[in-house]
């Protein structure tokens, strides 16, 4: 299998009022291609800033101290990836929605109240396909002007369909040059010295720059005289919203993107959220506990729609939850997170058959089953304070097999057995 | 090992939380620069105040607010060592002025915002308290009230009162009420339904003992947020009043007063437009200042204590 | 179908509220003398002090309060609202000489108050905590303790005493000859709308330099209001869950301002706008006093000191008339823009 994405030794710092909550310690997580990955822990142990890392919208005051995200899908040499904690804010952006996309938790808080399902969907397709969506609008104009039409629309649409091909040509413009600078920025990846680092700078700056300016020719379609043929691009990209609401099962969706997300149920709004983030087939989608808020049988329903969507839309999924019922049923491998470490990391079947990590095992007990009686076994203690945070491994206090250098020194992620890894003292003397 | 957890250092319960907030509330407030600008501009005034008899003796004792004036010369004074800071027409001198108009917006706007507070809170736990028709009614009233601006009806009531610095008190405590009684009236709307006020009912306290002992003191809180922003609106429209020649009469140390008096001097003879400068300036400045500490004040204070602010 | 209830519910609501301002402006009314009262009841002259008495009695001025007020009541319905000593006439011959000024002053102050407000209530939510929003902030502050005749008086001295321009005034001296002149027409009252039916730009251009100090000053005093509205506003939007979608989906910082917050963040701006424009109404009392401006303010601050009773009832009664409208006004153009309350 190969891989789509990781993170290297991801740390990540809250600047609060109180202190600094150091919320990611050294983060590594791998996620391969096709495969869906989930991400278990208790609340505040870092899966959120882990993921809100990994897309860089990590909310203020806090920031990514060190450690690298690694994307291969768009590297011209797939084996040594691009780290994109080093990229422009520009760079993210024509990223995110496009090659990696996130759902949330609240879908009914998570879509902009004043504006119109439609619009919400159609601004994917706006960012990251305007090009397709520019040369669409001229095809259909080609084939109104082939047939016979009256004069004065003939030349309307012989105007606007100018216009737009030059909107097109400039577009491309813009793209070619951001291309090649992306390219010689790929060639900068590896080298550390002064000079490579300014380069960098500089070709960021660049970057950014041309971006913005690529939408400043967007800001001229505020000018009223071109707003009439922009209505042309928006049908296009209309058609496209409403193709992408039938293919996820939404019934009627021309009435559903005109209305407003205050009109739908909960399952429906969460399928819209679905369906924004999956408007240009993501290579991998990112779900932050999509369903803990819904009723049992409209999760079933969303987590449906999901495991279909990998095998049709989209390649990856990385699946945050609290419920290890649904790490069951609908991830290959995952990882265990406790207080901003990885504990541990298997296949979904290893992990319930053999976990390793105390935490993980203390976990696993915890989940009342069918067949037992008497009390539920449960994990002595609470969850850390992150502003001081236990030295070592941060489970010693409440790990029963707590050794002395658990305090002392944090125990490294090793892998114990194939694909199995394991971050315990327990099993890094010895075995290997 | 078994299933000890290992010793864990916890913090001390000896300091009472109500107290660990204030203590946070306070050091937040004065962190803020704004905060202790403000606290020193009313500081200032105070002392201006207090301190008036000593250092602007009035020449009349028995009515110190007239203000000493050397001559009838309608034109004014700038300043000299005889009047550091220039007189009005008719040689009135304008630190005296000042002072004791410091004193005199302290005597009105305490009044105002006091009795205000008082009735506010009478009102708004009425209201908010027992709810239904009285609320109704209380609610309609107070918004029959805000449907007109303050100043004109104002206006209206200092004329029907006749005109005169009580009138104007008077005016503005009548006037003023609904803001007190709304924002006392959420608050206590807002409390009611909490637990420990059910608690209290259901272990039979009578309705005037759960009012006095649970309800008003935590809602003093808002109120006397919204009396320290409200006293500079407060200040701001007895001036207004003074200056439209609505309050004092001619000569007493009202800084509204003192304004309108140099309408006739805005232009100064040519050559010297700025001659009157002072006259222009300073009562106004006066007036800004003063009302720009309780704004800054009441600022810091709604910030400090605003949830979503406090913990950044 | 509920918008139609809303509408119908509020209007209800405005005729309830109208008539307790009614109520109000009345109780007002009989703490005044009814020698003093006399005034608002005669139209066409002025009253001679000899016959006052005679009047109280014709006109009931010692009645029970509840036969006064709806004696009072029908006679406003009636259109009949006494005469005016500041005036010189009846209420509501003054009343339509004066308001057009005033009118004018505050539809030209009100968008400009609203622009700067908007403008720098977005500038500051977007450089939150850094210098540009210490900076509008602190303005804020400073803006809304001023009182407002200082500022006025203040402008005056440096711009028109000092400076030599933005005379006070609507008018030149020369220019007034002609607008009070015949071949005048007098459409609107409002100098510069008049200006272009006569087509006489040179008193357009007039009109609008004598407005444009007071329009600064309000702009100063009252665009604090709009600005902190606007940025705690923004700031609110920015902190809900939708920005957090919008930027999961690779929309730009400015799309992200400009789109998705400013829509949700101008919807209370709204109703503050509307009681801005009510506001400036009653406010024009000091203002145009200040720079002399004969409008509806400049006639109450006059009838006050002169006690003249039915100028001053009357320009009340408007004043919450005019505020109860534009509540409504407001709140229904809320209501048909916020989709929440529209679908609903």
């Amino acid at each position: 299998m190969e891989k789509l994405i990781e993170t290297r030794d991801l740390y990540t710092d809250f600047n609060t009022f109180e202190g600094v909550v150091k919320a990611l310690n050294g983060v590594s997580v791998v996620v391969n291609e096709g495969e869906t990955y989930g991400l278990v822990g208790e609340s505040g142990c870092g899966k959120s800033v882990n993921v809100r890392s990994m897309m860089r919208i990590v909310q203020a005051p806090g920031r990514i101290v060190s450690g690298k995200v690694v994307i291969f899908f768009r590297a011209e040499d797939r084996s040594r990836g691009i780290d994109i904690v080093e990229r422009s804010e520009a760079y993210m952006t024509s990223l995110r929605g496009d090659s990696i996309s996130m759902i949330f938790q609240e879908a009914s808080t998570s879509l902009n109240p004043v504006l119109s399902i439609g619009y919400q969907i159609g601004e994917s397709f706006h960012f990251h396909r305007l090009t397709q969506m520019l040369q669409e609008t001229i095809a259909d104009l080609d084939g109104e002007l082939s047939r016979p039409t009256w004069i004065l629309p003939r030349g309307w649409k012989r105007l606007q369909k100018s216009l737009l091909a030059r909107e097109l040509r400039v577009l491309t413009h813009y793209k070619d040059r951001i291309d090649r600078i992306d390219h010689e920025l790929y060639g900068l990846e590896d080298k550390s010295d002064g000079a490579a680092a300014d380069r960098r700078h500089l070709l960021n700056r660049r970057r950014d720059r041309l971006q913005k300016e690529s939408t400043v020719a967007e800001i001229f379609k505020r000018v009223p005289l071109v707003r009439s043929y922009q209505r042309r691009v928006e049908r296009t990209v209309r058609r496209h919203v409403v193709e992408l609401l039938r293919s996820l099962g939404v019934p009627n969706p021309e009435r559903i993107a005109a209305s407003y997300p205050h009109e739908l149920s909960g399952g429906m709004q969460q399928r819209i959220v679905i369906a924004i983030a999956l408007a240009c087939h993501p290579v991998l989608l990112i779900a932050d506990e999509p369903t803990s808020n819904l009723d049992v049988t409209i999760q079933a329903q969303i987590i449906d729609l999901i495991k279909q969507l990998k095998k049709t839309a989209i390649s990856s999924v990385l699946f945050i939850t609290h419920d290890l019922g649904l790490v069951a049923e609908v991830c290959d491998r995952t990882s265990v997170m406790y207080a901003g470490d990885i504990s541990e990391t298997a296949t979904v079947k290893e992990l319930f058959r053999n976990p390793l990590h105390p935490y993980s095992q203390g976990l696993l007990r915890s989940v009342p089953k069918v067949e037992q009686t008497g009390e539920l076994a449960t994990i002595p203690g609470g969850v850390p304070n992150l502003i001081a945070p236990p030295s070592g491994c941060r489970f010693h206090p409440r790990c029963p097999h707590r050794m002395a250098v658990c305090s002392e020194r944090k125990p490294n992620l090793l892998e114990h057995s194939a694909g199995h890894w394991v971050a315990c003292h327990l099993y890094s003397e010895g075995t290997r | 090992m078994g299933n000890e957890i290992a010793p864990v250092r916890e913090a001390s319960p000896s300091r009472h939380p109500g107290w660990q907030e204030l203590a946070f509330s306070l050091r937040r407030l004065f962190k803020n620069p704004l905060t202790i600008i403000g606290l020193t501009i009313i500081l200032f005034f105070v002392f201006l105040a207090v301190a008036a008899p000593w250092i602007a003796p009035p020449p009349r004792p028995h009515d110190p607010y007239l203000m000493p004036h050397s001559g009838w010369d309608m034109t004014p004074s700038p300043p000299s060592v005889k009047n550091p800071l220039g007189t009005l027409p008719s040689q009135y001198d304008i630190l005296y002025g000042v002072i004791w108009g410091t004193r005199n917006a302290f005597r009105i706007g305490l009044a105002i915002v006091l009795a205000n507070l008082l009735v506010g809170l009478v009102l708004g736990a009425v209201a908010g308290y027992f709810g239904g028709l009285v609320d109704e009614i209380i609610m309609r009233v107070a918004d029959i009230f805000y449907a007109i601006p303050l100043l004109v009806i104002a206006m209206a009531l200092v004329i029907a009162l006749g005109r005169g610095l009580q009138s104007v008190v008077l005016a503005l405590i009548i006037l003023q009420w609904p803001t007190y009684t709304r924002v006392i009236r959420s608050e206590i709307l807002v409390l009611r339904n909490m637990d420990y006020i059910l608690a209290a009912r259901a272990s039979g306290s009578s309705h005037l003992r759960i009012l006095f002992r649970h309800v008003l003191p935590n809602s003093m809180f808002s109120a006397i947020i919204v009396a320290s922003m409200n006293v500079g609106v407060t200040i701001l429209i007895v001036a207004a009043l003074s200056f439209l020649g609505l309050g004092s009469d001619t000569g007493y140390a009202d800084w509204g007063a003192m304004v309108a008096t140099c309408r006739n001097f805005i232009v100064g003879p040519p050559g010297n437009r700025l001659a009157y400068w002072y006259l222009v300036f300073i009562p106004g400045f006066t007036i800004a200042l003063f009302v720009l500490g309780w704004n800054l004040l009441g600022d810091a204070v709604r910030d400090v204590f605003d949830p979503r602010m406090r913990r950044r | 179908m509920s918008l139609l209830n809303y509408i119908i519910r509020r209007l209800l609501f405005m005729v309830l509220v109208m008539f307790g301002v009614s109520i109000l402006v009345f109780g007002v009314l009989m703490l005044i003398p009814p020698g003093m009262r006399v005034a608002a009841y005669v139209t066409n002259e002025k009253v001679p002090p000899t016959a006052i008495d005679a009047m109280i009695v014709k006109y009931g001025l010692r009645d029970p309060a509840p036969i006064q007020y709806f004696r009072w009541i029908g006679k406003i319905f009636r259109g009949d609202l006494g005469y005016s000593t500041t005036a010189n006439g009846p209420v509501v011959e003054g009343f339509a000489q004066f308001f057009p000024v005033t009118l004018e002053l505050v539809l030209y102050a009100t968008p400009a108050i609203i622009l700067v407000g908007l403008w720098l209530g977005t500038m500051a939510a977007m450089k939150r905590d850094k210098p540009a929003d210490h900076a509008i902030r602190v303005f804020a502050i400073i803006g809304y303790s001023l009182p407002t005749f200082w500022l006025g008086l203040l402008l005056l001295m440096v711009f028109y005493g000092f400076l030599g321009i933005f005379p006070p005034g609507v008018l030149s001296e020369k220019l007034l000859d002609v607008v009070t002149g015949k071949g005048w027409i007098r459409a609107t009252g409002m100098l510069t709308v008049d200006a272009i039916i006569n087509w006489r730009w040179d008193i357009f251009l007039d009109a609008l330099y004598h407005l444009a100090l007071p329009v600064i000053n309000l702009v100063i005093l009252e665009s604090a209001l709009i600005m902190r509205l606007t940025r705690s506003s923004m700031l609110d939007a920015l902190g809900q869950d939708y920005i957090r979608t919008a930027l999961a989906k690779g929309a730009s910082q400015s799309t992200i301002y400009r789109i998705h917050a400013r829509r949700n963040a101008l919807l209370p701006v709204i109703t503050v706008a509307g009681i801005l424009f009510a506001g400036l109404m009653a406010g024009a009392v000091i203002t145009e006093t200040i720079f002399v401006r004969k409008g509806i303010g400049w006639w109450t601050a006059r009838a006050a000191l002169q006690l003249d009773v039915s100028a001053i009832m009357f320009n009340v009664l408007f004043l919450g008339v005019i505020f109860v409208v534009v509540n409504l006004i407001v709140d229904l153009i809320y209501a048909a823009i916020d989709p929440r309350i529209r679908l609903a």
